[in-house]
C-alpha cells in the first residue's frame, strides 16, 4: 500500500547505511509512514525523535538563532538526523559508517516535498 | 502533604512514566470511580471531580465503541492545549482507568510510549487479587473520602 510519502521514504531507505526513515507530525510524535527494518520499534523512535526535534527547535528559538534546520544525534552504534518544518519531520536512522552529507542532501530534497 | 497512591505497589509505576512522559497531571482510579494514586492535583475536590469524570467518559466511550466496533475503545484523545489522554489499564487486581493531562512539553507519541510501558510495570507490579466488597451506593462515599484523605495528608 503506497502513501504521498512512500517515494521520499524509498529513496532515503535507498541511500547506503540508511536502517529506517520515518515521516513524523512534528506536534503529536506520532509516525505518519515509514521504512522500518524488522525490530524496529517505528512509534517509540518517532516519539522519542520529534520530542527531540521540539526541544532544539526551542532551545534554538531561545538562543535567538532563528529555525532549527538539519540535527544530527551521533550515538555508539550510528546517527539520528531530522529535518522537518512546523507540522512534519524526516527522521532518518543510519549506521556510523553512512555518508551523512549524501544524506543531508537527500533529506533537505525530501523535506520540500513534504511540506 | 501530598501523596501519590493509595496503595503503594502503584507509586513506582506512576511516578516513572510521570518523569519519562513529561505530563502535568496524572491519576489512576477504579471504573467505579474511586481514586487510587494522583500526580499533580493539588486539591481533593479536584480529584474527586476528574474521577467521577473519567469514569463517566470511559464507560459511556466503551458503550459507544461496543455500538460501533464490537468492543470498547481502548483508548481516547483529547486534543488542544491541554491534551488529554484516557485508557485503560488491566492488572491481576482488576481493571484501573487511567486520565493524563499533557501540553506542549510532551506529545501523544510520548504518552501513548510510555503508558504501554506503565501498564506493563502496574500489572507487573500489582500483587494477587483480594475478595473485594462489591461497590455499593453505600459504601462508595465513605470509600472515595478515604482514599482523598489519605492522598491529602488528612487521613
Amino acid at each position: 500500500m503506497s502513501s504521498p510519502f512512500t517515494k521520499v521514504l524509498d529513496t532515503m531507505t535507498r541511500l547506503r547505511g540508511v536502517s529506517a526513515c520515518l515521516v513524523v507530525v512534528a506536534e503529536d510524535g506520532i509516525s505518519v509512514d515509514s521504512n522500518l527494518q524488522f525490530g524496529q520499534d517505528g512509534g517509540r523512535v518517532a516519539a522519542l525523535a520529534a520530542s527531540l526535534y521540539r526541544k532544539a527547535r526551542q532551545s534554538a528559538l531561545a538562543a535567538g538563532l532563528g529555525a532549527t534546520g538539519f540535527l544530527q544525534l551521533e550515538a555508539d552504534e550510528g546517527r539520528l538526523c531530522m529535518l522537518g518544518g512546523p507540522e512534519l519531520i524526516l527522521v532518518v536512522v543510519a549506521d556510523s559508517d553512512a555518508n551523512v552529507g549524501l544524506i543531508r542532501v537527500e533529506m533537505r530534497r525530501a523535506a520540500e516535498q513534504l511540506q | 502533604m501530598i501523596k501519590a497512591a493509595v496503595e503503594p505497589w502503584v507509586e513506582e509505576p506512576l511516578g516513572k512514566f510521570v518523569k519519562d512522559a513529561g505530563v502535568r497531571l496524572a491519576l489512576l482510579l477504579l471504573p467505579s470511580g474511586q481514586v487510587m494514586a494522583q500526580y499533580g492535583f493539588t486539591r481533593a475536590l479536584d480529584v474527586m471531580s476528574a474521577c467521577a469524570l473519567a469514569a463517566a467518559i470511559f464507560a459511556s466511550s466503551g458503550e459507544m465503541g461496543k455500538l460501533l466496533q464490537g468492543k470498547s475503545f481502548s483508548a481516547l484523545h483529547a486534543g488542544g492545549n491541554p491534551q488529554f489522554f484516557l485508557a485503560e489499564a488491566q492488572t491481576a487486581r482488576g481493571p484501573y482507568i487511567f486520565l493524563t493531562v499533557f501540553d506542549q512539553e510532551s506529545s501523544l507519541g510520548l504518552v501513548r510510549v510510555f503508558y504501554d510501558e506503565f501498564k506493563a510495570r502496574l500489572a507487573a507490579a500489582a500483587p494477587p487479587p483480594v475478595s473485594q466488597e462489591p461497590v455499593l451506593a453505600s459504601n462508595f462515599e465513605g470509600e472515595l473520602n478515604r482514599n482523598l484523605a489519605f492522598l491529602f495528608g488528612r487521613a
